[in-house]
């Protein structure tokens, strides 16, 4: 443990916290604000929600006397990102009732719903209850949201593959019972003997902390960008066990070198459940003894990784698994990406992967997203499935039902839709930004899609406009986008300003680069047209624009 | 400086640790400024945009009213810049966001002390900065205040301290050095305004006032209009708090010009009528009331005009078109029959002594049904439509049964709606002289998001504790609706020992039904508290209004 100042004051919080209670229920009471007190903020994370304001508004209610127009965001805890017709719907009335009425998928497989009241929170919540839904440890200083490829398409193994990803956000989940009582007004059942947390004991990580598992070929799920990062090994049709990489993280902050983008390290390989999962446990527990409590933007396992050394860092890990870790088996990534529109699994089920710009699931003049999504709930004849790139999949359709579902699919508008976007557009993330993420320096998925607007000319121009280049956009460094891992990455300096980056491959092995500093859109505009130019006259055949650029050494 | 002195003070300065240096720094100031120099008023302003800033200056407005001094203190957002030429002692704390920016909050601010001519010889002042070494413009927005604070002539009374991320230590000896080097002045020096016994004579005071600030308070989505409204007066105006500002609207222009072009009147002729003399332009725009028409009044423009008109209430625009006078003698008799504009009265939001040189209104913008339609009143459309520096004349009426209590004893106010006027006067007032006395403040509206009037400032007091209680009623957030009276009734046990324990009860506001239905329930809670009869509760009520401690300012 280096140079650690002081605990930063987020430690003394969570160990204060009486197993995350706090004072919510004084908070959420309290009248004045809309707002929780400033220690509980820090808390709620945990409960799967985060206090924000609108930000457009601020300037003006500040001169009304009126204090930020708070509201919370709700994510959602849904390993492998899985949702029943049931659901949806309750899902969607929620999202009416209480929030903007804009469903939000993430890049980890799950949804968020934002703009709930303070008064709101627990009635949203204990309707999601009713659905057998929750939001616990969603955010936070745990292990998040657990994710996984997304397309059955992938593998026949892909259900028992699937149940992986439940296992471990089982075994990470935090013992305290506080989310019942504070939200669902159950009594307080537990005590700290009862809850005594041998994970997590009473400080959580230093960091949250982010598991990935990966099906090859496809990369979809981003498993280097993650703290630990599982690929499952399949040979002759059968799960041979998992590749277990840890330490990937993509934040930076701007002007501190001391941080930066990390790809996860290749630790070795595990044929079995048990030591799968007493590894993964193990990690957690190196990153909560040793992770830096003290800045917390160097606590997340990548630090504490380089400064112990991959060396010491595996060792430590076989001590405390009791066993080492064999060779990584070898494994080939070849893409990264949803497989729009239907496709049918081995067993003959039907999957139809929709195309949601940056995950926004609302109605717009042309199409009708969410009422379609709606609709199709009500026939309950198609599970929903989220894909790690914010799309959704209507999963599990039988045969005979697939005509019903087309239908209104089209009736909204969606298959023309998903059908229209171009490539780069299908291949596009960006993150929330303005006008509720508090950390924002630049608009992002507000942007994006005008953006994407002025380069598909320029694609058009050099008939490059049927190749998949990846593009992703985040309003600052944290990279909640997934920025750092794509063919163009544009990262936010200040508002209408960018840093370019451009360099990373198709398949998230390797980090793009700064290309150009602080740019606005015309400047963006230019040097993409010029990189353009370049990449249709020079390229190889089959050469992705993110390896063409960096055989170049433009970055 | 002699070198052989200057390379002495380097060697020892070489050898110093940091808290050392800070401790000589401070060293040297005092004996440069060893008397304490005495001040009436400090300001403590400050821009945040994650917090920290602002509950510092909580924190130091406490200390230094402790301390028996007057204290200012403002977020930069709502901080009136045009102040800043009054400001004669102000402490800035501000944090550095961004790339070296300052807050949002603190973005006009800064504009403003940017501007080429500023000049503030008056100022004293001193920058606290918070900031986070991981930047590399550590506390830039905190070194740009000082800067140009220093570049418009005002005097830095201690150095600018910059404070890392664990801040309190360093930000609590910046200001107990301030605090060090004042003492506050004595009453005599503190000369506030001073308290003139009001006008022997009978005559009426006219002032001119010109509007500084004219703002909605209610946000977007609100069904009201609610206008705060500033009035700067050159001479100080003789009033306390709980007086009125009598004012007459004037007739909008464009009404008043469609008359005269209507019955072809001779604009500039000036006609002498019973309690006016003017031209008729003149006296249509300021001195007749021609909207909404008495039915006696439409009775006797019937007679003259000699038509059957339909007693129902109607402005005089619409008699003319639809029963137009035979010629411009005829209209000027119509003049004689017209009510003189009669002064309205707003009970002032603004404590002579806290808001210097101002007087502030808080006037809802008035909207009732008529048989014609929805109408707004004729004067809070006029106020809400005056732009700033628009020129307006008003009086003051007096009101002597609603005043203050003593300094030091409990105050109970109940003020929905506009009915917070007042109140915030009295709060004003008693933060500003530090009286001792415990305030418990029941208000309501209709939506808390929208419609809480100065939640900022009432939120600060209760931060810095001058508001002990705060009882909110949002009407419309619920299904039910809840108004201020059930507050009350939730609170009795408590509201009945501040009455018993001697605490002066007020209700500000709208007489019908609102202060009614307070008193019912304020007469329900000392009946059932008190185990007595109704009539003798009421009896109780009276002794109360006669001891002055059962006041109403009601309309
Ligand atoms: C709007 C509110 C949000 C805030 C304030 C926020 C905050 C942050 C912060 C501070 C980091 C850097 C953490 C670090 O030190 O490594 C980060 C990274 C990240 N967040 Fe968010 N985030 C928000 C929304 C989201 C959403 C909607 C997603 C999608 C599920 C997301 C996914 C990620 C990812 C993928 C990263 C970067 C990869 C990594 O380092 O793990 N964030 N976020
Ligand atoms: C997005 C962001 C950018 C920041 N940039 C700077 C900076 O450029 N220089 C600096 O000294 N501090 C910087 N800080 C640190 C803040 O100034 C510090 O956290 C301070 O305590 C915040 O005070 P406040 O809560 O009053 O805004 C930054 C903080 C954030 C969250
Ligand atoms: S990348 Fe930055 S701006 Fe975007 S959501 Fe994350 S923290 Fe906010």
């Amino acid at each position: 443990m280096s140079e650690t100042k002081n605990l930063s004051p987020v430690e003394r919080i969570k160990t204060k916290s009486d197993g995350l209670r706090g004072s919510l229920k004084e908070s959420l009471d309290e009248p004045i604000t809309g707002a929780l007190y400033d220690d509980d903020q820090t808390l709620i994370k945990f409960h799967g929600l985060y206090q924000q304001d609108d930000r457009d508004r601020r300037e003006e209610r500040s001169l009304k006397k009126l204090e930020w127009l708070y509201s919370y965001m709700v994510r959602l805890r849904l390993p492998g990102g899985f949702l029943l017709p049931k659901q949806w719907e309750g899902l969607h009335e929620i999202s009416n009732q209480y929030s903007t009425g804009v469903i939000k998928v993430t890049t980890r497989q799950t949804v968020q719903l934002h703009g709930i009241i303070k008064s709101h929170i627990k009635p949203s919540l204990q309707q999601f209850d009713l659905l057998k839904l929750d939001a616990i440890a969603a955010c936070g200083d745990v292990n998040r949201n657990v994710i996984c490829s997304a397309h059955p398409k992938q593998s026949a193994l892909h259900e028992t593959i699937f149940a992986y990803a439940d296992k471990i956000s089982t075994l990470a989940l935090p013992k305290t019972n506080a989310y019942y009582e504070i939200w669902l007004d159950k009594e307080k059942i537990g005590s700290s003997e009862t809850e005594k947390d041998p994970l997590y004991q009473d400080r959580y990580l230093p960091r949250k902390f982010k598991i990935a598992i990966a099906i090859p070929p496809n990369n979809d799920s981003d498993i280097f960008a993650n703290d630990i990062g599982l690929i499952a090994i399949i040979k002759d049709n059968q799960l041979k066990g998992f590749n277990i990489a840890a330490g990937g993280g993509l934040s930076s902050t701007h002007g501190n070198s001391n941080t930066y983008a990390r790809l996860a390290t290749m630790l070795g390989f595990v044929a079995t459940e048990e030591q799968l999962l007493k590894a993964v446990y193990e990690i957690i527990t190196i990153q909560r003894d040793y992770g830096n409590r003290g800045d917390r933007k160097l606590a997340r396992l990548k630090y504490t990784i380089d400064t112990m050394g991959v060396d010491a860092f595996k060792k430590e890990l076989a001590i405390r698994c009791g066993f080492e870790l064999a060779e990584a088996a070898p494994y080939e990534f070849t893409e990264r990406k949803d497989y729009y529109g239907w496709h049918q699994n081995h067993e003959g089920k039907w999957y139809y992967t929709l195309f949601i710009e940056n995950g926004r699931i609302t109605d717009t003049e042309t199409t009708a997203l969410k009422t379609a999504c709606y609709e199709v709930a009500k026939t309950g004849k198609a599970n929903y499935r989220f894909t790690c790139n914010q799309n959704l999949i209507l999963a599990d359709i039988l045969p005979e039902n697939k005509a019903i579902i087309e239908a209104i699919l089209v009736q909204y508008g969606v298959i023309t839709h998903t059908n229209d976007a171009s490539a780069i557009r299908k291949n596009s993330m960006a993150c929330v930004a303005f006008n509720t993420c508090p950390l924002a320096l630049a608009e992002a998925q507000r942007y994006l899609p005008t953006l994407i607007g002025k380069i598909e000319p320029i694609l058009t121009k050099y008939e490059l406009l049927s190749e998949e280049i990846t593009i992703r956009m985040t309003g600052c460094p944290n990279g909640c986008g997934r920025s750092p891992l794509a063919e163009i990455g544009l990262i936010g300096t200040a508002y209408g300003y960018y840093n370019l980056h451009i360099g990373g491959d198709r398949n998230g092995e390797r980090l793009n680069k700064e290309y150009k500093q602080h740019l606005n859109e015309t400047q963006i505009l230019e040097a993409l047209d010029h990189l353009f130019s370049n990449y249709a006259k020079a390229r190889n055949p089959a050469e992705t624009f993110g390896n063409f650029v960096t055989r170049l050494n433009l970055v | 400086m002699q070198l052989e002195k200057s390379s002495r003070l380097k060697e020892l300065v070489h050898t110093c640790s940091k808290e050392e240096l800070i401790w000589i720094n401070g060293y040297i100031n005092g004996l440069l400024y060893e008397t304490p120099t005495s001040v009436s008023k400090v300001s403590i302003l400050y821009g945040t945009e994650t917090g920290n800033s602002k509950s510092l200056a909580l924190n130091f407005s406490t200390e230094a009213k402790k301390k028996g001094l007057r204290v200012k203190l403002i977020g930069l957002d709502q901080y009136k810049l045009q102040d800043l030429y009054k400001e004669t002692h102000a402490f800035i704390i501000i944090s550095t966001h961004g790339e070296g920016d300052p807050p949002d909050a603190a973005k006009a601010f800064m504009n403003f002390l940017g501007q080429d001519n500023l000049s503030l010889p008056q100022l004293q002042y001193s920058v606290l900065a918070l900031g986070d070494t991981a930047y590399p413009l550590f506390c830039k927005a905190g070194e740009d205040v000082d800067a140009l604070l220093e570049k418009a002539g005002a005097k830095r009374m201690s150095a600018t301290v910059k404070c890392d991320v664990d801040y309190e230590q360093s930000a609590n000896d910046w200001f107990t050095k301030i605090m060090d080097s004042m003492q506050p002045a004595t009453q005599a020096e503190a000369a506030t305004t001073p308290v003139v016994a009001s006008a022997k004579s009978h005559e009426r005071k006219y002032y001119n006032g010109i509007i500084h600030t004219n703002i909605n308070l209610n946000d977007i989505g609100s069904t009201k209009k609610t206008f705060h409204i500033e009035i700067g007066t050159e001479e100080t105006v003789d009033y306390l708090c709980g007086d009125s500002l009598a004012l007459k609207p004037v007739n909008e222009y464009s009404i008043v010009q469609k008359i005269i072009e209507l019955t072809g009147a001779d604009a500039n002729k000036t006609i002498s009528l019973p309690k006016a003399t003017g031209s008729i332009k003149d006296l249509l725009s300021n001195n007749l009331n021609i909207l909404y028409l008495s039915n006696s009044t439409i009775k006797k423009y019937a007679a003259i005009v000699q038509k059957d008109i339909p007693p129902t209430r109607v402005d005089l625009l619409d008699l003319l078109q639809q029963f137009p006078v035979n010629n411009s003698t005829q209209f000027e008799e119509i003049l004689g029959i017209l009510l003189p504009m009669a002064p309205r009265l707003y009970s002032i939001a603004s404590s002579p002594a806290a808001h210097e040189q101002e007087i502030h209104l808080t006037v809802a913008l008035d909207t009732f049904e008529t048989e014609t339609g929805e109408q707004t009143g004729n004067c809070s459309r006029y106020l809400g439509e005056l732009a700033v520096k628009k020129s307006i004349q008003f009086y003051i009426h007096k009101n002597n049964a609603f005043k203050l209590p003593p300094a030091n004893a409990a105050m109970i106010m109940i003020g929905p709606g506009t009915g917070i006027a007042p109140f915030r006067a009295f709060l004003a007032e008693r933060d500003y002289t530090g009286a001792s006395g415990k305030n418990w403040l029941f208000m309501g509206e209709r939506n808390f998001s929208s419609d809480f009037l100065y939640q900022t400032e009432i939120q600060q007091y209760q931060k810095t504790n001058m508001l002990h209680k705060i009882s909110l009623a949002f009407s419309r957030d619920q299904s039910a609706k809840i108004y201020v009276q059930h507050r009350m009734l939730e609170q009795a046990v408590e509201l009945f020992k501040w009455i018993e324990q001697g605490a002066y009860l007020y209700i500000a506001g709208a007489k019908h039904t609102m202060s009614v239905d307070v008193e019912q329930v304020l007469l329900q809670i000392i009946q059932e508290q008190s185990k007595i009869t109704n009539e003798e509760a009421i009896l109780y009520l009276q002794k109360m209004k006669q001891e002055k401690r059962y006041q109403k300012d009601v309309y």
